[in-house]
């Protein structure tokens, strides 16, 4: 049967009424690689369902604790700053890949500490989960490590000349967690009171833990 | 067992070490990254090439060359990588902060030498 | 004398010290693809087939426009894709078979 007139008029592309839902290219593209590579038996199904759940159990408030552990614990401080991946180990069970090492970088009041990743985005993953977007982007990999002071004055974080800035470039097998200064006037408060004060950005170093957490975040 | 203890106890005992075994520098050393330009991947960012530091610590276990590793080696060859520290004033000229801010970063044996 | 040495010699991921802007301080909520695309990174690197430091290489072998333009786990996709061609674990064709009959889940979806 011939096609009338007005189909060809109102023909229009799928795209226009597609579903919003619908994957992008890229979506399109893991799904597609994902699959091919369970077809071929060289990854199994379940893998990338567990690997997602590690990825979501793995928060800051993993690393609030190993802060406030070493707040508390003198010894805990001590071994932590002697060998952060075995006393994270040790204490928490936490597991950190391959021979990945870890450094854990004290505040004091003559020192602090920001860490980031100029070539890529290494993080320390394990105990911080992923890490925000700003902290893989052009502007902040790229003045870290020339101007910290005004990175840091960006966030808000001021600090006087007599402490010294350190910033650590993380580019090998080695991952930073920064033990941040514990606040005055926190002798009373519990351990797990002392972790809900520590955000994500404290740990990286580029604000300090304040006793407001929400004016901090 | 760290590679200082191991080289200090061997040392008592006549143990010659192999090509790549033996560290190379020790905390305290002050070197000089290379200037080298490689082609292809590379670890050591640009703005510190042919800058002089001091070793903070030594990175361990010894690990694969994390450039070669870019090209699927997994195994095999395994050198140290030595944490260097490097005042921001010699990294940078006209450096806006105090003299005492310093960049610390892991750099491979490969990379530095000893001034 | 060129003058496009810079552009083999300084990677387009190396950007330490070079001008830049204010950070915004944004982030976001991963998509469902872009966590599977994560956790397809670390599964790939459990077994060998591709590396951190392989992934790192591949991202950085698309070079600067598609460094610039793509989003951080639309690079990581893409990287994978060339490296598993390389590695002659699939073939283009077979990728892009594959991903026509993936969008076409879709197509026959909304006929219905």
């Amino acid at each position: 049967m011939a096609a009338s007139p007005h189909e060809y008029e109102h023909d229009h592309p799928h795209a226009e009424v597609s579903d919003p839902n619908r994957p992008g290219y890229y979506d399109i593209m893991e799904t597609a690689v994902r699959e091919l590579l369970i077809e071929k038996k060289l990854i199994g199904a379940d893998e990338i369902r567990r690997q997602i759940e590690v990825l979501d159990s793995r928060t800051p408030a993993l690393g609030a604790k190993v802060v406030a552990r070493a707040w508390v614990d003198p010894a805990f401080r001590t071994r932590l700053l002697t060998n952060g991946r075995a006393a994270c180990e040790e204490e928490f069970g936490i597991s950190l890949y391959d021979d990945t090492q870890l450094i854990v970088l004290e505040n004091t009041d003559k020192v602090h500490n920001l860490i980031v990743c100029t070539l890529c985005s290494c993080y320390p993953r394990p105990v911080l989960g992923l890490p925000p977007d700003w902290y893989k982007a052009k502007p902040y990999r790229a003045r870290a490590v020339t101007e910290p002071r005004a990175v840091l004055a960006e966030f808000g974080t001021i600090l006087p000349d007599d402490v010294d800035v350190r910033v650590h470039d993380s580019t090998a097998m080695v991952r930073y967690l920064v033990l941040p200064r514990r606040p005055e006037r926190t002798e009373n408060l519990t351990e797990e009171e002392l972790a809900a004060l520590v955000t994500r950005d404290t740990m990286i170093g580029v604000v300090p833990v304040t006793l407001n957490r929400e004016a901090a975040a | 067992m760290q590679s200082e203890t191991r080289e200090a106890t061997g040392a008592q005992y006549g143990v010659v070490y192999a090509t790549g075994e033996e560290l190379v520098f020790r905390p305290g050393d002050q070197v000089r990254v290379l200037t080298r330009t490689p082609v292809g991947h590379y670890r050591v960012p640009t703005y510190l090439r042919g800058k002089r530091g001091v070793v903070d610590s030594i990175i361990e276990p010894a690990a694969v060359d994390n450039e070669e590793e870019g090209f699927g080696r997994n195994a095999g060859n395994r050198l140290h990588y030595y944490r260097v520290a490097f005042p921001m004033s010699e990294i940078w000229a006209g450096y806006a902060g105090s003299p005492r801010d310093a960049l610390y970063i892991e750099v491979y044996e490969t990379w530095l030498e000893r001034m | 004398m060129t003058g496009s040495e810079h552009l083999v010699t300084r990677l387009p991921n190396d950007i330490g010290g070079l001008p830049a802007d204010r950070i915004e301080q944004a982030d976001h909520e991963l998509a469902p693809w872009e966590k599977r695309c994560h956790a397809l990174a670390d599964v790939l690197d459990f077994h060998k087939i591709i590396n951190t430091e392989e992934k790192r290489c591949g991202v950085e072998a698309l070079g600067a426009e598609m460094v610039a333009k793509l989003t951080y786990y639309e690079r990581w996709i893409v990287a994978f894709s060339n490296i598993l061609f390389r590695k002659g674990i699939l073939s283009p064709t077979e990728l892009a078979t594959k991903m026509d009959e993936v969008d076409a889940r879709w197509t026959s979806a909304e006929d219905k």
